[in-house]
């Protein structure tokens, strides 16, 4: 599409936001009766379903426990019918493997998996609809999901992506944004302390921007740390009522 | 691999510490830290770092705090790692500060020692059964851990076979152990449950309740219709009713008492007393 303006003269972006505003967030928690823990997360249309088994026994070859650690098993999945055109392999292809790894290296950080050695973990992410921001989607629905199963954690793990156009940082890219190929940065952040577990990139940004760009991400996962913390309250709640607390 | 790099933290140390006292029956998620109630005078405007460096840290503390499951200790403070409520009892003697704990939902069983579980025989291997109680790994059940029994007197049990008994070993190093006699020798209720009867699952906070001293529910289903009934702590119920009809509602009211207010309930069984 030429001439698409990401950022306009007034600062408002192609879905009409602001530099810093996030899309409309909304995550369940409990959606599944037989998983031991599972959540749903729409992220403006961006629409992801996490689901958490554990821990339970090592599955498959007994030589992959580790003995003094939990195994953290991530799987991605998108649907075939979650973007424009229908994709042929849901799973399997190279972007769901390594998808599948990042989750892993960001989820390690954060559950604590001395607690629970020679078992495994399970976390399944499938994107039903994708609209930009897919990593932050699968993360943000995941920690919900391990949440929601019990899994003992540092904290939370917030996601978010950050962009760059035009001297300004935009946060939470859409997929118009992201298609307009300018660099984009994913973030996953626990809130509480402040650290990084996963920051990616792979595109070419000059290093006098990335501190802009990196404040902007790291303040929309505070934004999404805030939303999500409201959702596992009003859980909660809901569950110790029923029980009658 | 796996390191988590600190950023910013002057400008995102939200981690305002709360005290423990004041969070009690509210909600708590992870990465709350929670302050023990020695701590709090000391902990002023100025943060931590400023107290005095003492000598015999042994007479500090005078309260041995307990930390339960859904805590962690992280220096002197305490870190939440699940989410739920968080609760305290007061020991009632002794110098010791109670014990706090998180009372959180969950499906999954992670083995205790000395809850009393409901499990099923998987395999049997020279003198051990494997038995599956819905943890990470399946317990150990030796044959002589039944009351009565020698190395003449096998006790009776096959594969398949529904057991009752309670954990002796269980940590998160070493495989579980379970047996079916108490410290007496004495079976104590436990060991092979019958034949008939239906077991369900359900959650753990479910079960908990239903095992609280006063537990409305249960006298109430006791009136409806004579049964046996077993608990295991790792979520699994086994129930036995005269017939296979009224088996089938009392396990479906068990299992909907989950998500029915106390009114519904009493609805549910008005109705059922009726008919």
């Amino acid at each position: 599409m030429a001439g698409l303006e990401l950022l306009s003269d007034q600062g408002y972006r192609v879905d009409g936001r602001r530099a810093g505003e996030l899309r409309k967030i909304q995550a369940r928690m409990g959606v599944f009766a037989q998983a031991d823990g599972s959540a749903y997360i729409e992220q403006g249309n961006t629409k992801a379903l996490a689901v958490v088994y554990g821990p339970h026994e090592i599955r498959g070859s007994r030589s992959r426990a580790l003995p003094d650690r939990a195994l953290v098993n991530c799987q991605y999945s998108s649907a075939t019918f979650s973007t424009g055109e229908r994709k042929r392999r849901p799973h399997g292809d190279r972007k769901s493997c390594e998808m599948g790894l990042q989750l892993r290296q960001t989820f390690e950080a954060a559950i604590l998996t001395q607690l629970h050695p020679r078992s495994q973990i399970d976390i399944y992410v499938q994107v039903l609809q994708a609209d930009g921001g897919t990593y932050a989607a699968c993360v943000n629905a995941a920690t919900l999901a391990v949440l929601d199963a019990g899994i003992p954690m540092r904290d939370f793990v917030c996601a978010c992506s950050a962009g760059f156009v035009e001297g300004t940082a935009l946060a939470d890219l859409s997929h118009v944004e992201e298609a307009a190929g300018g660099p984009q940065l994913a973030l996953a952040l626990l809130p509480a302390s402040g650290q990084i577990a996963l920051l990616e990139m792979d595109a070419r940004l000059h290093e006098d921007h990335l501190e802009r760009v990196l404040e902007a991400a790291a303040q929309a996962a505070r934004d999404v740390h805030t939303l999500l913390d409201h959702v596992v309250r009003q859980h909660v709640r809901e569950a110790s009522i029923l029980l009658g607390d | 691999m796996a390191e988590a790099v600190p950023f910013g933290a002057e400008s995102l140390a939200g981690g305002r510490a709360r005290a423990a006292r004041r969070v009690l029956d509210q909600v708590v998620l992870p990465g709350e830290e929670l302050l023990l109630p020695e701590q709090e005078d000391v902990e002023g405007p100025g943060g931590a770092g400023e107290r005095p460096l003492r000598l015999n840290a042994g007479a500090r503390s005078r309260l041995r705090v307990v930390c339960g499951p859904g805590l962690r200790r992280c220096g002197d403070r305490l870190l939440v790692t699940k989410c739920g409520r968080l609760r305290h009892k007061d020991p009632g003697s002794g110098s010791s500060g109670g014990v706090y704990w998180v009372d959180s939902q969950q499906k999954r069983y992670v083995p205790v020692k000395g809850d009393h579980v409901i499990g099923i025989v998987t395999a049997k291997s020279g003198d051990i059964f494997k038995v599956d109680v819905g943890g990470s790994e399946p317990a150990s059940l030796s044959y002589l851990a039944f009351e009565g029994a020698t190395k003449r007197n096998r006790p009776n049990v096959q594969v398949g076979d529904l057991i009752y008994g309670q954990f002796v070993v269980a940590n998160k190093d070493m495989e579980p152990e379970m047996v079916c006699i108490d410290s007496c020798g004495r079976a104590n209720g436990m060991g092979v449950i019958g034949h008939d009867g239906l077991l369900f699952k359900v959650t753990l906070g479910l079960i908990r309740k239903l095992l609280a001293p006063d537990c409305e529910i249960i006298q109430e289903v006791g009136r409806l219709y004579p049964l046996e009934i077993v608990f295991g702590m790792n979520g699994r119920i086994w129930v036995k009713a005269k017939t296979i009809q009224q088996t089938l509602i009392l396990a479906n009211i068990l299992e909907a008492c989950e998500h029915m207010t106390a009114d519904q309930r009493k609805q549910i069984f008005a109705r059922l007393a009726e008919s």
